[in-house]
């Protein structure tokens, strides 16, 4: 009876020794394949979380995104130019003018434009008929011209050279308003006007255009309204 | 040594592109910056693109190919960048109206009875606040002059759709008196005005501006002269 009290409890103590204790395990190594249990005990219990269940991981992606830099893109809506014509002074004939256009595009549809030009007026009627009675100095007969217009374009299209050339193209409209110095005064003046724009490159364009310039005049006499109509060849490059 | 300093700028301008992806069905290409222009190629998903610039709302575009185009700023916004994030740029639209950094506008109006011709130009601090500076050019009939102001410009209600401001600042003013006056002297005077206005949305990058300013003219001569500053325009913000 003792001896037998004495192998039970040499089995007990057997039993809590460490030796015995890793085949309380045995089960769940046949189930975990390759790993073995102290690395199952020494690793962490997050590790643990991601190993069981989950197919195990051949390459672990190290693999860091690179941030893209957005570099700044290039507006180009500014365009800058210079044109010569003829502008008809009402009274004082048709004469050359020059001058320089800056306009901003603001959408598809609309932009902005100053222009400022000059130009000569000749003799009146009166003048070369009467022979030696001039009106105006020298001086005075310089036109000078200013205008602020708001241009819509429209009727967009395309114009062909040949069979392998195509440019861009649109009409546009003008109006705005400015100042008109001419015979020792300087003139409110409406402006407005239409014009055709061709565009060879994107940063090149041709223009046709004509525009009235409208300014109250009393130099004769009596007030009345002048119109001083301008047609004109243009070339401005876009920045 | 030369060569490579001719040669570098080019090779780095020509990697400075932004390069995008398409990751709609297509991408549509017309043959000039605007929707009247005909679409004359499509790039399919997944192939990339180089934006060369932009003009108002349409972006000039290279394909894989070398083939040139211009696309819209809707179609653009399709589109995503090499790590996958949507292209994300300025719009010009209402919310640009509430918050932008520079605007600019021209004016017709009167200035102490006299037609006017404006032009202004603002730098925004933030949605509410902006420096100003206005020119503009009077013709009456008894004097011509020019004006120029800088002040600032306090906006109300900006994310509304009619904003009200007011301005405060200083400017100077040169008269030059019609001939056939007593006091035929050109002058040149500083100015001090404070004033309100509001604006209006339009559509796209514009607005309407509607403005009045009282002006206090600081002149040599016993009484300093009041002027009243009558103006409306369209104005745009970029």
């Amino acid at each position: 009876m003792e001896s037998g009290i004495r192998v039970l409890l040499l089995i007990a103590v057997l039993a809590a020794l460490d030796g015995c204790a890793s085949v309380r395990n045995w089960y769940q190594q046949r189930h975990a394949g390759s790993n073995p249990p102290a690395t199952a005990q020494s690793s962490t219990p997050a590790d643990d979380q991601t190993t069981e269940g989950a197919p195990p991981r051949v390459i672990e992606p190290q693999v860091e995104r690179r941030p893209v830099k957005v570099p700044n893109i290039h507006s180009s809506n500014i365009e800058l130019g210079l044109y010569y014509g003829a502008l008809s002074i009402e009274d004082f004939g048709v004469n050359p003018v020059y001058g320089v256009t800056a306009a901003y595009h603001v959408t598809e549809d609309f932009f902005f434009q100053a222009e400022a030009g000059r130009s000569h007026g000749g003799l009146t009627s009166y003048e070369v008929l009467s022979g030696n009675a001039p009106l105006l100095t020298g001086s005075e007969r310089r036109f000078t011209y200013y205008d602020l217009s708001l241009g819509y374009n429209f009727l967009p299209g395309e114009a062909f050279i040949g069979r392998g050339i195509a440019m861009t193209s649109a009409f546009y409209l003008l109006g705005g308003i400015g100042s008109t110095d001419f015979a020792g005064d300087t003139k409110f003046t409406v402006n407005f006007g239409a014009g055709y724009r061709i565009v060879p490159r994107d940063w090149l364009a041709f223009h046709v255009t004509v525009e009235d310039h409208v300014f109250q005049s009393s130099l004769l006499g009596y007030t009345k309204l002048t119109n001083n109509l301008e047609a004109r060849l243009g070339t401005t490059v876009f920045f | 040594m030369v060569l490579a300093w001719l040669l570098t700028p080019a090779a780095a301008g020509a990697r400075d592109y932004l390069q995008l992806f398409v990751t709609q069905p297509y991408l549509e290409l017309h043959t000039g910056p605007g929707r009247g222009y005909p679409v004359f190629h499509v790039v399919p998903r997944d192939e990339s693109i180089d934006v060369l610039f932009r003009r108002t709302d349409w972006f000039k575009v290279r394909t894989e190919h070398g083939v040139e185009g211009w696309a819209s700023q809707h179609d653009m916004q399709q589109l995503t960048l090499a790590d996958g994030s949507p292209f994300r740029f300025d719009l010009g639209d209402r919310a640009g109206f509430t918050s932008h950094r520079y605007e600019m506008g021209i004016f017709a109006g009167a200035w102490g009875g006299a037609n006017l011709i404006s032009a202004y130009y603002s730098v925004s601090f933030n949605s509410q606040m902006a420096l100003e500076g206005a020119v503009g050019q009077f013709l009456g009939r008894y004097s011509n002059g020019e004006t120029g102001d800088l002040g600032l410009m306090h906006v109300l209600l900006p994310e509304s759709r009619w904003s009200p401001f007011l301005t405060l600042g200083i400017g100077t003013v040169h008269t030059e008196p019609k001939a056939t006056l007593v006091q035929p002297t050109d002058r040149t005077e500083p100015t001090a005005y404070v004033g309100g206005g509001i604006r209006f949305y339009l559509t796209r990058r514009f607005f309407l501006r509607a403005e009045y300013k009282a002006h206090y003219i600081f002149t040599t001569r016993n009484e300093n002269e009041e002027a009243d500053e009558w103006k409306a325009g369209f104005a745009f913000f970029f």
